[in-house]
């Protein structure tokens, strides 16, 4: 276990190399750079290009990049926040959207399970009616339309929670968002939950287990669930990555200083650090759950780990 | 099985509850932020009485504090409102004397001599001449790379753009610190708007000490930020989304003004902050234009100019262009009432000129528009109709084909549809296709003339029809269109630094006519001069709103 954990980490690593300097050809190739303004003299641009360092090779400047980067120095911002080292930039916005993100992934897994559950184990009832029509819903409506339901209702009609998020009220102006996102996860984890615990109850396995004469929770939770549980994780990995890295539009709506609008703003105006070191994020953090997510099957499968080190046979 | 669902529910709802209480961090937290809710909850009771917190919407975060590196309207208001410079914008536009007390200008106007009033920084050390000198040689520094150097050379400034482009020694520009409270300043030619550019932030001051101790940091928080103005900054953080300052107990005229604090909220979605001002949560909001229709009947309803022209660059190196009779043909040929009236909404107003209204005063004391008229290119789709069947005789065709490039925010696409529709009915045989990029791109493409037509706007930067007319002159880099005429070229060369810089009535004279060629040539298509449309609560009073430089300015800001 602990080589392959290794193996994986060296892969991740270079990994997440070639996609940096994959992201430099791609900023060198678009169109534009951090400094078309309409008052400034081609000389001035050409002082800028200098300051930073832009009007070196793409290769050179990809090689300086990752020298700073491995100190902790992802460089500073052009056009957002002009001359702000993007550490200081993000130090206050990446937590917000994480832990907005965080929330959201929680509170829809545990009501997802426990809908999907619901679901199977009330096959073809009301229960499971709802519970696809919940699931539904969810998938199909986009975020921001629960966004600005919730803001509508709960925010302005009712005042019980904020219409914007405020930093010194953290817990109570994240509610609103925190559902918003939830939805999709909600859904999706349901629909999963049910199909899967469909599937699993109607095996054999089940059936031995239950004429073993366990108990029922015991026989739904370890023997049902967590065999139910592999595709659900495949699924929610990407979730958790796309969720904790913010979601443009709910910032948006609730004025969410997170790290999901800074990206738009970032491609739009040619802020290339804050561009190359969110993506640096972004990556670092998918294929760190990644890992973790294989890591987590070989917890709960031993048959995968077991394939994984070869020395399973079928 | 009903057992073990009920179990199955109870160990969710346990999940649920472990998981928002770890949430909530721990137990301390919580009560942390239950205190603040409610020391928050007793500011508003407080501010209700008082009345004295103004909440302000902004649509974009402010990129920068320090004054000499700002370049966006956002930064430039958040600073004028932490900082005086030697002059501040009066509620009619005009300068009046700020940290400058008074002045001695030399008989040929060119040594001005600033007596600085008694004024501190919020740290408690005075505002001296030296504090300009360091800002003012900062800003032309080619180790700062301030994108608004260029504008201390406008002041004429003594060797401004010398040392901006590294030919001359910082020592060399024409700023000194006589002692701590007299600033000399030489200029080059004397500038007639100079008074009104000293409001511009880039001529704030800069106190030395206190930047060289920040270092990077500086201006990113409120620790690394200094106050001289009528407000304080109490929470700021790079790109953050909301802003708060306090009214700054030390200000030289602190009597004034009236508010306890304002307070910023960045709001991107137009339908949200429409929504927060309806709630409550803010007392000025600006609209979108598809919300002016909802709002233009409400009393809290007000229309802004601003200072943006619209217009329509074409590029006379492209063959069919560089013919008058088709420029003209084109700039009369579009509705642009209709525009205003019926795509924008939003108290935008239909250009006709070249210079837009309510920039400059002359020395006539009236304002450059009523001086120079406005009556160039009024829609006239017969008169265009027979100048396009005149160009199509001298070009000997009978169809031709532009790409117009338009930047991809909504309201540029769907002027820009308009005209296309517009053109293309009233002069038969021309077609438009449009190309939408963002506005880098379109800037890009038309600095490098690689483009037919491009919908464009200007923004001005001083109070003098200068800010526009410099740009249509040979060589200028913002000249889109390559136009070139040499009568212009010298009006413009004498009005900056010639003959007619020393004469400000000939000067203002002589700038109409140039406008005037520049009208008559069709060297641009003016669309319409850009107003903003906002909501501000009733028992608010005293937004002093600009056109240049400083959008809104709430030094005199009240609420009742």
């Amino acid at each position: 276990m602990k080589r392959y954990v290794a193996k994986r980490l060296c892969i991740s690593l270079a990994t997440l190399l070639a996609i940096l300097f994959i992201l430099f050809l791609m900023l060198e190739l678009m169109p534009g750079s951090p400094f078309n303004d309409e008052k400034l003299t081609q000389s001035q641009v050409a002082l800028l290009n200098d300051k930073y360092g832009l009007d070196q090779p793409v290769y050179y400047r990809f090689i300086q990049y990752v020298k700073h980067m491995v100190t902790g120095d992802f460089g500073v911002s052009y056009t957002i926040s002009k001359n702000t080292s993007i550490t200081t930039l993000l130090a206050s916005r990446l937590p917000v959207s994480i832990r907005i993100g965080g929330q959201a992934v929680l509170l829809g897994t545990v009501i997802g399970l426990f809908l999907g559950l619901l679901a199977a184990l009330k096959h073809n009832t009301i229960f499971d009616t709802l519970t696809t029509v919940v699931s539904v819903l969810g998938v199909s409506l986009p975020s921001y339309v629960f966004a600005l339901a919730l803001s509508y209702s709960l925010g302005y009609r009712v005042h019980w929670f904020p219409l914007l998020y405020q930093q010194e009220a953290a817990m109570k102006s994240s509610v609103l968002p925190t559902i918003s996102l939830a939805m999709f996860t909600v859904a999706t984890v349901a629909r999963f939950t049910r199909t899967e615990m469909l599937e699993v109850l109607g095996s054999d396995y089940m059936l031995l287990a239950e004429s073993k004469g366990l108990p029922e929770w015991r026989l739904i939770l370890v023997h049902g669930l967590k065999n139910a549980l592999i595709p659900i994780i495949t699924v929610l990995a990407p979730l958790v990555v796309s969720l904790m890295t913010g979601s443009l539009v709910v910032e948006k709506i609730f004025s969410i200083p997170g790290i999901g609008s800074l990206l738009v703003t970032a491609i739009q105006s040619n802020d290339y650090n804050v561009i190359v070191t969110l993506a640096f994020i972004y990556s670092a953090m998918y294929i760190g759950i990644m890992l973790f997510v294989d890591i987590l099957y070989g917890i709960i499968d031993p048959r995968i780990r077991l394939a994984k080190e070869g020395n399973y046979e079928h | 099985m009903k057992k073990s669902l009920k179990k199955l529910a109870a160990i969710s709802i346990a999940g649920i509850m472990a998981w928002s209480l770890t949430a909530c961090g721990n137990s301390k937290t919580v009560s942390q932020e239950t205190q603040a809710s409610t020391a928050k909850a007793e500011t508003k009771e407080g501010s209700k009485e008082n009345g004295k917190v103004l909440n302000v919407h902004i649509d974009v975060e402010v990129a920068s504090m320090d004054p000499q590196i700002a370049t966006d309207g956002t930064s430039f208001e958040v600073i004028a409102d932490t900082t005086d410079g030697l002059y501040e914008l009066g509620a009619d536009g005009n300068p009046v004397p700020a940290l400058a007390e008074s002045v001695e200008k030399s008989g040929d106007g060119m040594t001005l001599t600033y007596h600085l009033r008694d004024a501190k920084w919020s740290n408690g050390t005075p505002v001296t001449a030296k504090d300009f000198v360091y800002a003012w040689k900062r800003a032309v520094d080619p180790k700062t790379a301030s994108e608004y150097a260029f504008i201390v050379g406008i002041a004429g400034i003594k060797n401004a753009d010398a040392v901006a482009a590294g030919e001359k020694s910082l020592d060399d520009l024409g700023v000194t610190a006589v002692d701590d409270k007299t600033l000399k300043v030489e200029l080059d030619v004397p500038v007639p708007y100079f008074e009104s550019l000293m409001a511009f932030p880039t001529f704030y001051p800069v106190n030395q000490e206190f930047f060289e101790k920040a270092g990077d940091q500086y201006a990113t928080t409120p620790d690394t930020l200094l106050s001289n103005g009528p407000y304080k900054i109490t929470s700021y953080e790079p790109a953050a989304t909301t802003i708060t300052l306090e009214k700054n107990k030390d200000y030289w005229d602190a009597d004034k003004v009236k508010l306890d604090g304002m307070k910023y909220q960045v709001i991107k979605d137009s339908q949200q902050a429409i929504l927060a001002y309806q709630n409550g949560d803010l007392d000025v909001v600006t609209l979108s234009g598809e919300q002016v229709e909802q709002f233009q009947a409400d009393p809290e309803f007000k229309n802004i100019m601003a200072g943006y022209l619209w217009y329509m660059s074409p590029n006379t190196k492209v063959a069919g262009l560089e013919n008058l009779n088709l420029r003209k043909a084109l700039s009369l040929s579009f509705d642009k009432e209709a525009v205003c009236n019926n795509i924008l909404k939003d108290g935008s107003i239909p250009a006709y000129f070249a210079v837009p209204t309510l920039l400059a005063t002359g020395p006539d004391g009236k304002d450059y528009r009523e001086t120079a008229g406005s009556n160039y290119f009024k829609t006239d789709k017969a008169e265009a109709l027979k100048y396009w069947e005149a160009a199509k005789k001298e070009l000997g065709v009978d169809t031709l084909t532009y790409t117009m490039i338009v930047e991809d925010t909504e309201s540029a696409i769907n002027v820009a549809q308009f005209l296309q529709s517009e053109i293309q009915t009233t002069l038969p045989g021309i077609t438009i296709t449009l190309e939408q990029m963002p506005k880098k791109n379109r800037v890009e493409r038309m600095q490098a003339g690689e483009f037919e037509i491009g919908l464009t706007r200007w923004g001005p930067d001083y109070a003098d029809p200068m800010t526009y007319l410099n740009m249509w002159t040979t060589g200028n880099p913002n000249n889109y269109g390559f136009w070139s005429n040499k009568d212009y070229d010298s009006i413009i060369e004498s009005s900056k630094k010639g003959e007619l810089a020393l004469d400000p009535v000939k000067r203002w004279k002589a700038l109409a006519d140039a406008e005037k060629i520049v009208c008559d040539d069709a060297v641009i298509f003016p669309v319409y001069q850009k107003g903003n449309a906002v909501m501000q609560k009733a028992g608010v009073e005293g937004i002093d709103f600009h056109s240049i430089a400083i959008n809104r300015y709430f030094k005199n800001t009240v609420k009742n």
